[in-house]
């Protein structure tokens, strides 16, 4: 490997998938039930080399115990894809990116990717649509990696739309199933609201920036042309513009994760996509593409800093989705939708997390990010593995006592059960720890005794100033006027989130039992479509649970106790930003919240088994004492029926009369228009009666009209 | 001329210009040639009749693309010994004129002459019996259409015309023993027979009026009349012989009134002759007519000659008036008659006449252009010359796809075509991207090339140069494209909505196969030149370079 470029590499990583979705799309029928192998294969390869992508970004890293991080990056700009010359130049470079931030997300999808692929050899066997979900698999592989790679808006955009294609067509897999179509359109149409927001966001940016790359550039006379997230702007303390144009961006790019990571407003796409193949939701609902948003927002982290409104509104979506999801999580009875709303929660700590706007919150974000990966892909997968045995079906009431048939799937899903609800030693207990420590330091600031939140207030007073302002007032302004109090990003209002989150860890730990109870403890129940054959799965199927659930029990203690991620990630350029660098704190393991958060875990857990724990499934449950309150968390909070009545029945109408107007009016007006070539026509044909002396004829008459029109045009 | 002329001096110095200068520029056109001799002489001589005629003719091809490319390379050495962007050289005494123009176009003949053979040679007509006779005509027709592409005196005009007529006419009727094709052949000769005829008398007044043939010489004569202001009489006499000349070029453009030969030939003849008639005849004949255009219109120095320029204005208003206004009705009447046609060969014939109609455009905009701004105009024959590049791939790969339907379904008929996407879908994408590039639709090759053409147009009336009949052939030219849709959309149609019919013979066309292999060969690269554009056009650019 020595003798290949990190650039190589880099494009490969992309590329290997892309080649292998051809493949498998050029000679699926060919391969038949071969037809995983491209997939796999190439996905596999793509896995190396990201691997030796990410230790050769760590290695250039260090062990981070020089001081501060310095940005690590390496660009690859393969070719110009438009250019256009004027007095505000516009190049849109093909170029990816490789910096701890991207080397972790291509391993983190490339890792899933591949065990994912695996597993559907297993779960997909019999489909007669078996290469196509491959090939899809192999595409989303490619765009996600592509999505994370590029160093440009406006390429992040194109594969942003490319993932959203990717997961609406796995959505609709089973597209004569009427609610998996239906699932897929919704999900499409309701990210287009997100996409909407890239989209402008992209627009304000250039208009600001005047340039979309995330890295400098050089100009053809050799002028450094500093890019939006380029270590020349980085190193600026007025690189970026906050106000009201920075807001717009920021709250922007935040309706754009928002639709991509289902927060609220718009989650209400990623429950119903559960009707896609298991496989998927596990790869792309809950691993990777879903924290598409996440990333986004990490990686454009000095945009928000210069806007602490944003910043702090991404905390409050962030835990409000987080609770609100898991309010509903806990009376849902589709094993797979208690995993989709669970996902919806637990994108809702990394966003509140991003919220904070500390670089312990940034890590700590990418840190869940990556823990979550694992555990949800783990306990999707597990939930797969349930449904493949149980003949399809999900519905936990059906079902019960199944870690008697398949004790594989039990442990390994019990494992992800414990890492998802924050059990110590397990990922998320840490990842979602040092989650609740950034925000508890936004919230007590003085509790931190570290001169550091004094640092990060300075960091927020330089970059708090109106665009139009001139960066000399911004200074005076800065230190002259205290912070008015009445700003959201008080300590007040993290202490709020920070106490919602924590009630929200209780939550994750009652619905993830209530889960793992209903369905693996009690008596032995299996469904009549499972048959008589109710079995565990395949070796090819549990092979990638038992590797996910070591990654679950593992990774967690192992990067938290070396901090080698967070060290790792604080090379990444973005967190480089002096306003971020102005916020790290000493890696420090807190006993009062470990112990709080192990504490609601416990609770969430207690709950759980003494309502679901040996009992019955089908059974009267334990949440009907909640009375109306159950009834509103199972109608979802009721967010359907408002948004039909509010958006699709108002747009319904609207869409009958434009339809009416086009069948009528715009045909009829094409239908006219249409006619008349045809009638000339059939006049012209009459010339071309076959005999030569007509058409000699026409030719004499042709040239005299020619004469007369010449003498007509040449008569000046 | 006063002194008196040496008979030995006269004779050594045109022997020595032959040898040197001219000769070595016509290489080419020798190696075509030679390889005619070669495939007479496989029909005669025993052992070489073991020879496939077909592989002789392509080796020629082959080479005459090799030294055309060549002469296409050397170019920089010629622009700087003639001093002009375009490398001006006349050779064997003025009759015929070496420049980037001749160089370019060579290279396009020749190699569309190598894709030719091999297609007609894996499509099967000619069998092996007929070939020696169809290649030695396809490599004469060949030879005569680079001799119009380089022609710079009208006797070589004609010469050149008659040179690509007379092989056409019997390739027309090359299917023996079939009444439509021998029909075809007729209706071509006398036809044609009959256009020469008026081109020459035509040729003849303007000789007559201006005292020579050579065409920068008419230009320098037509000067003087535009200056001196010529008596009435003298200029109607002019224009007419202009005009019988336009009649001539016209007939070989198929443009209207001149096209209805091409329907009926097309359709009678098989679709190989077809492709050869509609893409080397076409081209050579756009190439005529830019030649003949600037050769009257364009002092031979280019914009240089300042004084001339201004005086050949007249003359150049009156060609961009014939022009533009032939070009815009064979468009509109070509794209029109289109409709409803049942025969796919005869609708390819309309298409062709169409696109003549758009090529003409592009050659309009260059003369209105060619007086005030001759960079501009450069870049409209430029533009021509891409479309020509184009048109190479996009309608001889259109023209191959109905012959190797015609070998599976025995049948043109569009109706034979319905539901081919079941049994064959790759003919079908196939299909599909050469007949959207003919509409001119991105990311297709056909798209840039009308979208070149259109710019210069608009080029011309933002100059303000022939204003009002450059707009209305921009108008024209959109509507037309628009009109167009229709009918090469409906082709798509049948061949993927429309049910196959159950009497259907023939199996499935997979493009993994020799035939698949050549339309894959020629559809690709109309995708890929609407890509990746700027080789071939820089090329292109390079040849319009003569107009500057």
């Amino acid at each position: 490997m020595q003798d290949i470029s990190p650039a190589t590499l880099l494009v490969l990583v992309p590329l290997l998938p892309l080649v292998g979705a051809i493949v498998t799309v050029a000679f699926g029928r060919l391969l038949g039930s071969r037809a995983h192998l491209p997939a796999v294969i190439s996905i596999a390869a793509a896995l190396g080399c990201a691997v030796v992508l990410l230790a050769g970004t760590a290695r250039l890293v260090g062990d981070g115990h020089g001081g501060p991080a310095r940005p690590v990056e390496m660009i690859t700009t393969l070719w110009q894809w438009a250019t256009v010359e004027g007095s505000q130049p516009f190049s849109i470079p093909v170029a990816l990116r490789l910096d701890p931030l991207t080397a972790t997300m291509l391993t983190i999808i490339t890792s899933v990717g591949l065990l994912v692929a695996i597993y559907s050899i297993g779960y997909m066997h019999d489909d007669p649509g078996y290469p196509r979900f491959f090939a899809l698999v192999a595409t989303f592989v490619f765009s996600m990696a592509m999505l994370v790679a590029a160093s440009n808006f406006l390429l992040v955009y194109v594969f942003w739309e490319a993932v959203g294609a990717c997961s609406y067509l796995l959505i609709g897999f089973w597209f004569r199933k009427p609610e998996a179509a239906k699932a897929a359109k919704k999900a499409f149409l309701v990210n287009r609201v997100g996409d909407f927001g890239l989209a402008v966001a992209t627009f304000l940016l250039w208009m600001t920036y005047g340039t979309l790359n995330f890295h400098d550039t050089l100009s053809a006379d050799g002028v450094i042309m500093p890019g939006i997230l380029g270590q020349t702007r980085l190193a600026d303390a007025a690189g970026y513009v906050g106000g009201i144009v920075g807001t717009a961006i920021c709250l922007l790019l935040l309706l754009a994760a928002c639709g991509k990571s289902a927060q609220l407003p718009l989650h209400v796409w990623l429950p119903d996509a559960m009707e896609g193949p298991t496989p998927a939701s596990s790869l792309i609902h809950a691993a990777t593409m879903v924290t598409a948003g996440i990333y986004l927002i990490a990686r454009s982290c000095p945009l928000f800093m210069a806007c602490p409104d944003a910043l702090t509104t991404v905390s409050i979506v962030g835990a409000t989705t987080a609770l609100v999801a898991g309010l509903i999580g806990t009376v849902q009875n589709d094993l797979k939708r208690v995993l989709a709303y669970s996902t919806i929660s637990q994108l809702g700590y990394m966003f509140a997390s991003l919220g904070t706007g500390t670089l312990l919150g940034f890590t700590a974000a990418i840190f869940h990010l990556l823990t979550h990966a694992f555990f949800k892909a783990l306990l999707f997968m597990g939930a797969g593995s349930v449904m493949h045995s149980m003949g399809g079906v999900i519905d936990m009431r059906r079902f019960g006592g199944l870690r008697r048939v398949m004790p594989i799937t039990a442990a390994t899903f019990l494992v992800g059960g414990l890492a998802l609800a924050g059990v110590a030693p397990f990922a998320g207990f840490f990842s979602k720890d040092e989650i609740l420590a950034s925000l508890h330091s936004r919230g007590w600031p003085d509790a931190h005794h570290e001169d550091h939140h004094a640092a990060a207030q300075k960091g927020y007073a330089t970059h708090f100033h109106l665009a139009a302002s001139s960066p000399e007032n911004a200074a005076v302004q800065g230190e002259n006027e205290p912070r008015p109090l009445s700003r959201i990003d008080s300590p007040a209002t993290f202490r709020t989130l920070f106490w919602m989150s924590l009630f929200t860890a209780g939550l994750t730990a009652f619905y993830t039992f209530r889960a793992v109870f209903m369905t693996f403890t009690g008596p032995t129940r299996v469904p009549e479509e499972a048959g008589h054959h109710a079995h565990e799965s395949p070796p090819v199927m549990t092979a990638p649970l038992i590797i996910l659930a070591i990654a679950s029990a593992v990774s967690g203690w192992l990067l938290f106790s070396t901090h080698a991620l967070a060290n790792f990630l604080a090379a990444t350029p973005s967190f480089t930003a002096p306003a971020v660098v102005a916020t790290a704190v000493k890696p420090a393991f807190h006993w009062d919240l470990a112990l709080q958060g192990t504490l609601a875990a416990a609770i969430g857990i207690a709950l759980a088994a003494y309502g679901h724990l040996g009992r019955r499934s089908d059974g009267p449950q334990m949440e009907r004492f909640l009375g109306p309150l159950q009834t509103l968390f199972a109608r979802k909070f009721f967010l359907d029926e408002i948004y039909t009545a509010l958006v699709v029945r108002p747009l319904e109408a609207v869409a009958f009369i434009f339809a009416l107007f086009d069948r009528r009016v715009i045909d009829g007006l094409v239908d006219l228009v249409a006619g008349i070539p045809f009638a000339v026509a059939a006049v012209v044909r009459q010339f071309q009666s076959g005999l030569l002396q007509r058409y000699a004829l026409a030719g004499v008459v042709g040239v005299l009209a020619i004469v007369v029109a010449l003498a007509w045009q040449l008569r000046g | 001329m006063n002194d008196p002329v040496n008979i030995g001096t006269l004779l050594s110095g045109t022997l020595s210009d032959t040898l040197t200068v001219s000769l070595p520029l016509f290489r080419p056109e020798l190696t075509l040639s030679a390889t005619i001799v070669l495939l007479l002489l496989c029909r005669m001589l025993p052992l070489l009749r073991l020879l496939d005629s077909a592989l002789v003719a392509l080796g020629g091809a082959a080479f005459a693309l090799w030294y055309a490319w060549l002469d296409m390379q050397a170019l920089p050495v010629f622009a700087e010994a003639a001093s002009t962007a375009g490398g001006r050289t006349e050779i064997f005494s003025g009759l015929l004129v070496f420049d980037s123009f001749t160089a370019y176009l060579r290279c396009i003949l020749a190699g569309f002459l190598v894709l030719y053979i091999v297609f007609t040679k894996v499509s099967g007509i000619p069998d092996r019996e007929d070939g020696a006779d169809f290649y030695s005509l396809v490599l004469g027709a060949t030879l005569g259409m680079c001799l119009m592409a380089s022609a710079n005196h009208l006797l070589m005009v004609f010469m050149a015309v008659e040179m690509a007529s007379v092989p056409s006419y019997a390739l027309a009727g090359i299917l023996k023993g079939r009444r439509a094709a021998s029909e075809a052949a007729i209706k071509y000769a006398v036809y044609g027979a009959g256009a020469a005829g008026i081109m020459l008398y035509g040729i003849s007044l303007l000789a007559g009026m201006l005292g020579t043939c050579h065409l920068p010489s008419m230009a320098v004569e037509l000067g003087r009349f535009a200056q001196a202001g010529a008596p009435g009489g003298s200029v109607m006499v002019l224009c007419l012989g202009g005009l019988m000349l336009a009649v001539g070029l016209a007939f070989k453009l198929s443009a209207v009134p001149f096209h209805f030969w091409c329907p009926d030939v097309f359709e009678g003849a098989a679709a190989e002759v077809g492709a050869f008639l509609s893409v080397a005849s076409k081209a050579a004949a756009v190439a005529l007519l830019i030649r003949v255009a600037y050769g009257l219109g364009m002092p031979a120095g280019g914009a240089a000659a300042g004084e001339l320029v201004a005086d050949l204005a007249p003359v150049r208003h009156f060609a961009v008036a014939v022009i533009a206004l032939m070009a815009a009705v064979t468009c509109t009447l070509g794209n029109l008659a289109a409709y409803g046609q049942t025969n796919m060969k005869r609708l390819l014939a309309y298409s062709t006449i169409a696109h003549a109609g758009y090529l003409m455009m592009g050659v309009a905009a260059a003369m209105a252009l060619a007086g005030p701004k001759p960079a501009a105009a450069a870049t409209a024959v430029g533009a021509v010359a891409f479309y020509l590049g184009t048109y190479v791939f996009m309608n001889l790969a259109a023209f191959a796809i109905v012959a190797f339907l015609r070998n599976r379904l025995r049948s043109e008929e569009i109706a034979a075509y319905a539901g081919l996407v079941r049994t064959s879908p790759g003919i079908v994408v196939a299909t599909a991207v050469v007949l959207v590039s003919l509409i001119g639709l991105p990311p297709l090759a056909g798209f840039v090339a009308k979208f070149l053409v259109f710019s210069s147009l608009v080029q011309a009336i933002s100059l303000g140069v022939d204003r009002q009949l450059m707009l209305l052939l921009l108008v024209v030219g959109g509507v037309n494209t628009v009109i167009s849709l229709f009918y090469y959309l409906r082709v798509l149609k049948v061949m993927t909505f429309d049910p196959p019919p159950e009497d259907r013979v023939g199996e499935a066309f997979p493009l993994v196969s020799l035939s698949g292999a050549v339309v894959t060969a020629l559809a690709v690269p109309v995708l890929v030149l609407g890509i990746f554009w700027s080789g071939l056009y820089a090329a292109a650019q390079l040849a319009g370079a003569f107009a500057s």
